[in-house]
């Protein structure tokens, strides 16, 4: 039901031979309302629609009035928009959150702001602000210079355990820019420190205000470079090492535990194993470990598929069995069952070179990946093309989640991409953190090129570094 | 365009919605100066359904509460979303007898115009008669019939809502069992009194709960049968089933797994030690979409026309069409 919106007000009688002919009279006035937002109509036009309405009907419905009011905030018609809120007010008492938030954006972006901080204090009254109706306030707070009550909006958001959008942080730093003032500083730092408790990484936009508020502080001569970060870790403009990704002592053992109670137990140890085979393997783990590298078997036995499970196996094992590094292969039982991908042969001369386990045919074999690699010690990294997303989701709070994926970076091994040629050949893990750092005075800021999300198993190449002069 | 807009006052709304709601004010102010929590979610959905949303028109003191005790935004939508519907459908369903009340008096005063009466050696006891035949049925199979075992022991796992898809579904399956030939013995095993399953099957039943002909237990299956012939029927088991036999006790986890826990019920048959199967879907069907775990009123169906037949084709008819897109041609 599509329907041009007129040009010019019309009058009441226009209005009704419009909805006569009209296939649906019933919808009339709000089929016709959606396309005056949509084609952005002259306000007059709604008027003289409202007007129609109330003189024949004496009220007017409370979408049509909210419709009206999206018109008007599209528009910036803040006199308008206060005039709808008066109304609305006398006749509804409350209001719900649609309406409150096209108030709360119309009139945050007008010189009547403070209005949209006065609305978002009514909104508290009977339910949880949005995040976008915070950010509305934040912006217009800032804009107006008023960081103060800006970052207070902002702390309170954040003790409402709302996450605040990528866009209000970053207007932070466009409209500090060229500010004085240290404790205006802390309170951006903090920012960066969020962002990096919570492993977020900027996009190419944000870094860039980022970059250009740090170089706005007056007499601190800050500089900042855009790079890419090789292996080793070095950051090739400051020749700064960055943090590295292990774990200290106790987020170590943490994780550990973590893994053991969430992602081996869960709600019931027999969903991924069993307790005697659990046992079977904890036995098994404790009399041969530390390993070097653990291998998920049967993930690396599928990575060229034109070749036989068992000598994608073997060709893996014995790419990674130089310098004498202790190999731990986890498989099913029915690896050992002689078939075409899985000669026995093979398999006998393959044990000769790393410690074997085999889990029933109906286990998980990831968890216990996760069980050797870490009881082995922080030396110890595995091998598996598997990104572990489910595993990760079985950790029950966002923290341990954040250090289980700082662990996968720097402890998984992954083939390199040039799996097209004839030798298995790996990529060795991250031995740095990839996640904004400082040290005082320096910044490594790592950003996502595009700004649409990336991957969580992914991490960026790309980095920011900004030092003082 | 004959009109020019001089003509129009067009502020004039404005005044005609100030000056409509002078009386309701006086009497509405002093009255909701003080409101209750309740009193104000259930203003706030009022504003909600008068914003368009799909809120109910009616709704009671209890999903009040449960309204506000949603955890998240999200979880309040839905919940106002399943109330809205459920509210839609009762209203379309009682439109409709109505409607089909008022036709069948029309019928009844045509019929009586014509006053034609019937001759018939059967005096017209159908629904009565079918009943006493069917429970006759049932009760054989109490004593002789091959027992299906439904194990009410997923609860904890399972969402209020969840627990009443799963009751709902084995009303369905009872039914289905009483209505065959040759009707299993059912036995509810893990059967807490007092439990959410209880009290979903008493709003089912009322009074006939007392007199189903079933085995209601709060044994467990492997107390009450050798543990060689039972047979956990779970759609994660590496098993896959060949034959209906006759001889095995069969079971069937009662629950809904609307967020598809996997190996849930695999891991019950583990711990205990028993034979699992899953049914053959891939060999005979052609999978289209959907998860492969089926409702329990089908999995009923599919078993009833195994024992019967014997034939898989037949039974897997059973399996909703839109999961796949047909059958094997060379199984």
């Amino acid at each position: 039901a599509n329907i041009q919106p007129p040009e010019k007000p019309l009058q009441a009688e226009e209005w009704n031979r419009l909805r006569e002919s009209f296939q649906s009279p019933g919808i009339f006035e709000e089929v016709m309302f959606n396309s005056m937002v949509r084609c952005n109509s002259p306000i007059d036009v709604a008027k003289s629609l409202l007007t129609h309405v109330a003189k024949s009907n004496g009220d007017i419905a409370y979408n049509l009035l909210v419709k009206y009011l999206a018109l008007c905030v599209q528009q910036g018609q803040t006199s308008e928009i206060r005039d709808v809120y008066d109304v609305m007010k006398n006749r509804f008492k409350i209001l719900e959150s649609g309406a409150y938030n096209l108030f709360i954006r119309g009139l945050s972006n007008s010189d009547q702001w403070r209005m949209a901080l006065t609305l978002l204090e009514e909104v508290k009254k009977i339910m949880i602000p949005s995040r976008t109706n915070y950010e509305s306030c934040i912006k217009a707070a800032s804009r107006h210079q008023e960081m103060n009550l800006a970052f207070e909006l902002y702390r309170e958001m954040l003790a409402k355990d709302l996450v605040p959008t990528l866009d209000v942080l970053q207007a932070f730093f466009d409209f500090s820019r060229g500010m004085k003032g240290a404790e205006l500083q802390k309170e951006l730092f903090g920012i960066l420190l969020y962002l990096r408790e919570n492993r977020i990484y900027p996009h190419k936009t944000f870094m860039q205000s980022i970059k250009l508020w740090f170089e706005s502080i007056p007499g601190e001569n800050w500089r900042g470079h855009l790079t890419s970060i090789k292996g080793s870790g070095q950051c090739p403009v400051c020749n700064h090492q960055l943090e590295d990704s292990d774990l200290t002592e106790e987020e170590y053992n943490n994780l550990r535990e973590r893994i053991i109670s969430d992602v081996i137990h869960g709600t019931d140890t027999f969903r991924k194993t069993s307790p005697q085979e659990f046992e079977a393997f904890q036995r098994f783990v404790e009399n041969r470990f530390p390993f070097d590298i653990v291998i998920d078997g049967l993930n690396v036995s599928h990575i060229k598929p034109r070749k036989m499970h068992c000598e994608n196996l073997f060709d893996a094992v014995n790419c990674l069995a130089k310098d004498n590094a202790r190999l731990l292969v986890l498989g099913r039982k029915h690896m050992l069952i002689n078939s075409s991908n899985w000669k026995r042969e093979i398999m006998k001369e393959m044990q000769n070179k790393a410690d074997f386990f085999f889990a029933d045919n109906i286990s998980e074999d990831d968890a216990f990946l996760l069980y050797a690699t870490l009881r082995s010690g922080k030396h110890c990294k595995f091998v598996t093309r598997d990104f572990l997303r489910d595993h990760k989701a079985c950790l029950s709070d966002s923290l341990t989640r954040h250090l289980f994926r700082k662990w996968q970076h720097g402890h998984q091994i992954a083939f390199s991409p040039s799996v097209e040629g004839k030798r298995i050949s790996f990529s060795p893990a991250l031995c740095y953190d990839c996640v904004i750092q400082t040290t005082g005075d320096t910044w490594h800021i790592p950003y996502k090129d595009t700004f649409e999300e990336k991957y969580s198993y992914e991490v960026p190449r790309k980095w920011l570094c900004i030092q003082q002069k | 365009s004959c009109s020019p807009s001089e003509k129009l006052d067009l502020d004039a709304w404005k005044k005609v919605v100030k000056s409509g709601l002078q009386e309701e004010v006086s009497e509405t102010v002093s009255e909701h100066k003080e409101l209750s929590t309740l009193a104000a979610a259930r203003k706030v959905l009022e504003m909600w359904r008068l914003a368009g949303r799909s809120v109910p028109e009616n709704i009671s003191e209890e999903q009040l509460k449960t309204f506000m005790e949603c955890p998240s935004k999200s979880a309040k939508k839905k919940y106002l979303k399943f109330l809205y519907l459920k509210e839609l459908y009762k209203k379309n369903d009682k439109r409709k007898v109505d409607e089909k009340r008022e036709r069948r008096l029309e019928a009844q005063e045509r019929a009586s115009e014509t006053d034609e009466t019937k001759r018939n050696s059967f005096v017209c006891l159908w629904a009565n008669s079918m009943d006493r035949a069917y429970s006759w049925r049932v009760a054989q199979s109490m004593i002789f019939g091959q027992p299906l075992v439904f194990d009410m022991s997923y609860e904890k796992d399972m969402t209020v809502r969840e627990v009443a898809n799963t009751v709902r579904q084995i009303v369905l399956s009872e039914g289905s069992n009483r209505r065959s030939v040759d009707p299993f013995h059912i036995h509810f095993c893990n059967f807490k009194d007092n439990s959410l399953y209880h009290k979903e099957f008493i709003k089912h039943y009322r009074e006939a709960w007392g007199k189903l002909l079933i085995t209601v237990t709060d044994q467990c299956y492997t107390d009450v049968f050798p543990k060689d012939k039972l047979v956990y029927l779970t759609a994660d088991s590496p098993k896959v089933m060949k034959t209906f036999d006759h001889d095995k006790i069969y079971i069937v986890g009662s629950m809904v797994d609307k967020s598809i826990k996997t190996g849930v019920s695999l891991a019950r048959a583990k711990r205990l030690g028993l034979e699992t199967a899953a049914l053959p879907l891939d060999k005979y069907l052609l999978w289209n979409a959907g998860a492969k775990n089926l409702t329990l009123d089908q999995m009923m169906h599919i078993l009833l026309t195994l024992k019967d037949t014997g034939d898989w084709k037949k039974a897997l008819e059973f399996v909703p069409k839109r999961k796949y897109c047909g059958f094997v041609s060379k199984p």
